[in-house]
């Protein structure tokens, strides 16, 4: 089978630029200033509750949560709530005309409960009224009968270890008969072989927590009901597309009468996805019943109880070395706590098993994994997509081996990592571009790792600095999560100024100026000539989720090929007038010219203007789908993700042996993504999601009480990174290993960005503690808070030795 | 319920408003909705996160947790009053040079607090910065790249450069390839 033209393209521009570096582009891996940048520090209305003012006779809809974490709901009574001043009407499950549900992967989150709640968070009915106040009062009014079931928090409640098979337990989802959603695991080589072969095994438990997303902007939707029975629904989402699909179910519309127009966010991180969906659906629904336009804006304890989070993780690891530090093999047990409900749970529960034993080759692997349901606030996506989790029991793992052997843990991941040639723990060739040795090498150079882990080894007192390394990799984009295509389109202007749309959202990380950046390159124009349109699913094209840092990869491929096939045409237009070989023709706007005698020449604009009168269209669609993954759901095998991102990280720590506190003094990231498109965005990438991941390290969780209840829903208990707690240095370095199938190069770095933090910083503690191999297996859970650290201090009478 | 307005006087950004309030309406409504500064944002509601924050009567000051009715003749300046009409501010300039700002969402509250700040004091050393903006959460952690910011500023005013002009700031920033 021959390949798609739009593979042709990618891969053509790939190989006649690989050689090139940045100095040579004109745009590409240069520092811009982005285009959202200026009306940002103007302060412009551009966020979705900022337009508020643009609608009169607004109405608000407030939602009424549940009571319980898990109770069947008896009866619904809003007859009290009606009565009060202000209120317009209640809406509960009846009054939903289409299907109702809202899940993102599988039908099983209603948009109102009617029969069952299963989280704190859940909505049992709609107040809307004519001012957000009233609507929120008149909440307390709704009067609900429950019948408490039993809560369940813990996931080994419902699977147990040794197989993870499902427990007698008060099903969560007796609608599905199971609360194990779905199941993934690796079966490479004989994991007993290994075990056999193996001189030491390392063998330990881990934890991770819940984290908030804790994106500045809180959920906003504007819905306006339109004269011909469609509804427009301003919305804050990172994927317009899925929200279309889920406001057009849950009012039984045809995709075409939902549009859904998606304004930059203040901060998505993964959050936004299925929540997009929830808020669009509830305005939606209130515009449509009353023909009024509807607001849905939440606090910040709505947005905490009810937006998803990063799946909290508990795993058994164990690895199986030669004395040398080959790594023999590694057995692990993974369960991904996904709540409530499923929402991206099966695909991060699948990315989790991908990458469950690390950037390493593995000749030998049994990985089991499960993803629960349990009666928390539900999980979904966040940054890094079940990667970060199962990254820190590895990287962990690698440092308890190192101490174990004895070998230093950079040399031990030198042995260990993949390069190219290598096969992954699924088989996978990695023919080429395969950067994490550069990474690992410059980052150990940057950071002075091997003087700095000498001389803290070395240290007295109980001020004690560490210093930690972990590694990992990361499949781009969706792999065989689903069809993973994008889309992008350029129209070119009569007066040579340019119009880009793509359905891609824009969270604030520059992804979208890294198109523009492909677009200009290509197209030989300064990116100051193009205007980007807000994504809106009337206008834009389906360019498929904003979501597993597709948007460079996929997005730039988009743009790429349409980019191209436009400057082809004007290529050949300008050889035409200006009488030389298309492919003589050099095109810097305003300047049009042939290389081999400038003096042919012509402006951009007279060429723009020449292609209407000569018929040569100047807009053009651009289409890029990855090659179909391979996965095999017995063994693991195949080939997951098109390609990876690679990427190490050291930290270096100062811990206080008499507090537990904690203290990042200095970090360094290098990231292997293949091409750096967009400066500005990629330091932002890597010092941004150092911070997150930072946060995700040391303060971050989201706690339960038992009844379910969440106790931290605001950001006075929900603690993340502020100014004062960030180390004053984080360096990022770029390795630049190409890949043939990305724009330029390029592959994705927004996950990426935040996987190894947690696992490099837990590393540089476990250094900074010392006292052997005992202390090194304690820290096995994060964040570790100073409690925490002083626990394990307190635990081996670390005072006591660091004091004499 | 008919609630009872309260008749307040105040100076926003220069200009004089005359509003009648509900007793209970919080300054970032009056500022966001009736008066149409959206550049205020809200991201707590209750005084935790600092990217509402606007100067009242100079001094900075959380604006969802100040009643409107409790500032009855107070001076308010938002980001929008910060450099009069078709000039940016320098501290707005500093921000955009130093290409802190992903997505935006809180660098209004930054800003303020660098105006607070900068407004006491020219010569601002880096641990006062960092205590002064760490009341300001910003969730894309462009923290180093705003308290560069804060030192920029603080050089443009010490060299009478307070205000520039819109349109020039658009024509050289707009997209435009600044540095390798
Ligand atoms: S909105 Fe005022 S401090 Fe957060
Ligand atoms: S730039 Fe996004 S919160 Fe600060």
């Amino acid at each position: 089978m021959s390949k798609p033209e739009y593979v042709d393209i990618v891969e053509k521009v790939f190989s006649e630029t690989k050689e090139k570096k940045t100095e040579e582009f004109r745009v590409i891996g240069k520092r811009i200033v982005k285009y959202d940048a200026i009306p940002k520090i103007l302060g412009k209305p551009i966020f979705t509750a900022d337009l508020l003012n643009l609608f009169k006779d607004v109405v608000f809809v407030y939602s009424v949560r549940s009571k319980y974490a898990h109770a069947w709901i008896k009866k619904i009574d809003v007859s009290d709530a009606l009565k009060y001043p202000g209120v317009i009407t209640v809406l509960t499950a009846k009054d939903i005309p289409g299907v109702n549900d809202v899940g993102y992967v599988i039908p099983d989150q209603p948009l109102l409960a009617d029969k069952k709640v299963r989280m704190i968070g859940d909505t049992v009915a709609l107040i809307v009224a004519d001012s957000l106040e009233n609507a929120r009062d008149a909440a307390d009014l709704v009067s609900v009968e429950y019948e408490p079931l039993d809560v369940i928090l813990d996931p080994l409640k419902i699977v147990e270890w040794g197989g993870l098979r499902e427990k007698e337990h008060t099903l969560i989802h007796d609608e599905r008969g199971s609360d194990v959603l779905s199941r993934y695991k690796i079966r490479r080589g004989d994991i007993k072989k290994a075990e056999q072969e193996a001189a030491v095994v390392v063998e330990n438990e881990y934890r991770t927590p819940m984290q908030e997303h804790a994106y500045l902007e809180t959920e906003a939707a504007i819905a306006v009901p339109e004269p011909d029975g469609s509804v427009t629904v301003y919305a804050k989402t990172q994927c317009p597309f899925d929200t279309r699909k889920a406001v057009a179910t849950v009012l039984g519309l045809p995709f075409n009468k939902v549009r859904i127009i998606a304004p930059p966010l203040g901060g998505g991180f993964g959050g936004a996805e299925d929540v997009g969906n929830e808020i669009a659906a509830k305005a939606a629904l209130a515009a449509i019943k009353l023909g009024r336009p509807a607001a849905v804006l939440y606090t910040r304890e709505e947005s905490i109880i009810g937006h998803s989070k990063r799946h909290p993780m508990i795993a058994r690891y164990k690895h199986y070395a030669r004395r040398d530090g080959t790594l023999l093999g590694v057995q692990a047990e993974i369960i991904l706590n996904t709540g409530a409900y499923a929402s991206l749970g099966p695909f991060v529960g699948w990315r989790a098993v991908v990458h469950s034993t690390g950037p390493y080759k593995v000749p030998n692997a049994h990985v089991d994994l499960a993803v629960v349901y349990t009666n928390m606030v539900y999980a979904g996506a966040f940054r890094g997509f079940g990667n970060p989790q199962v990254t820190f029991a590895v990287e962990r793992q690698m440092d308890l081996l190192a101490e174990e052997l004895g070998i230093d843990p950079v040399e031990l991941r030198l042995k260990n990592i993949l390069r190219n040639g290598d096969r992954t723990v699924h088989g996978q060739l990695l023919d080429h571009g395969v950067g994490l040795e550069e990474a690992i090498r410059k980052a150990v150079e940057a950071a002075k790792w091997y003087e700095k882990r000498r001389l803290y080894s070395q240290q007295k007192g109980l001020l004690r600095r560490g210093i930690g390394i972990a590694v990992f990799y990361h499949g781009n984009s969706i792999g065989a999560e689903g069809a993973d295509f994008s889309t992008a389109t350029i129209i070119i202007q009569r007066d040579g100024s340019i119009v880009f749309r793509t359905g891609l959202t824009d969270f604030g990380q520059g992804n979208i100026q890294g198109l523009i950046n492909i677009a200009a390159e290509i197209l030989g124009v300064p990116p100051s000539y193009f205007k980007v349109e807000w994504p809106d699913t009337a206008s834009t094209p389906d360019a498929g989720p904003t979501v597993a840092s597709r948007s460079t990869v996929m997005g730039g491929n988009a743009t790429l090929v349409a980019a191209y096939k436009l400057r082809q045409r004007l290529n050949k237009l300008a050889g035409e007038i200006l009488g030389c070989d298309p492919d003589d023709i050099v095109i810097e706007a305003p300047k049009v010219y042939c290389r081999s005698d400038p003096n042919l020449s012509m402006t951009w604009q007279e060429l723009v203007e020449q292609s209407f009168w000569k018929g040569v269209p100047i807009q053009e669609f651009g289409y890029f789908r990855a090659p179909p993954a391979e996965w095999d759901e017995e063994t693991g095998q195949g080939a997951p993700y098109m390609h990876y991102t690679f990427g190490a990280i050291i930290s270096d720590v100062e811990v206080d042996i008499e507090t537990g506190v904690v203290r990042v003094k200095e970090a360094v990231t290098a990231y292997d993504i293949g091409r750096v498109i967009n400066r500005v965005g990629a330091d932002h990438h890597a010092i941004g999601g150092y911070i997150q991941g930072m946060g995700y390290a040391l303060m971050e969780d989201i706690y339960h009480a038992p009844d379910g209840r969440v106790y931290n829903t605001n950001l006075s208990t929900y603690h993340i990174p502020t100014g004062l707690d960030i180390p004053d240095k984080i360096k990022p370095i770029w390795v630049e290993a190409g890949f043939k199938r990305g724009p330029f190069g390029a592959k994705g770095l927004g996950e990426p960005s935040i996987v190894a933090i947690a696992p490099s910083i837990a590393n540089a503690i476990a250094h900074a503690l010392g006292g052997g191999f005992k202390v090194n297996k304690d820290v096995n859970k994060h964040p570790l808070t100073p409690d925490y650290v002083y626990s394990i201090i307190k635990k081996h009478g670390l005072i006591k030795k660091y004091k004499g | 319920m008919a609630v009872k307005t309260v008749h307040v006087h105040l100076k926003v950004n220069g200009k004089d408003v005359e509003l009648d309030v509900p007793p209970n309406e919080r300054l970032i409504d009056t500022l966001r909705y009736r008066l149409k500064l959206t550049s205020v944002k809200e991201g707590c509601g209750r005084g935790e996160c600092g990217i509402c924050i606007v100067l009242v009567n100079g001094l900075p000051r959380h604006s969802c947790l100040t009643l409107t009715a409790a500032i009855d003749g107070a001076e308010i300046t938002t980001l929008e009053g910060l450099a009069p009409e078709g000039k940016i501010h320098a501290i707005q300039m500093a921000f955009l040079e130093t290409r802190g700002v992903q997505c935006g969402y809180c660098t209004q509250g930054f800003i303020m607090m660098a105006k607070a700040l900068l407004d006491k004091t020219l010569d601002p050393s880096y641990e006062e910065i960092k205590e002064w903006l760490s009341s300001t959460l910003c969730r894309c952690g462009s923290y180093h790249y705003y308290f560069a910011a804060v030192k920029l500023a603080a050089k443009y005013i010490k060299e009478g450069k307070i205000y520039f002009d819109e349109e020039e700031v658009k024509k050289k920033y707009y997209m435009r390839v600044v540095g390798r």
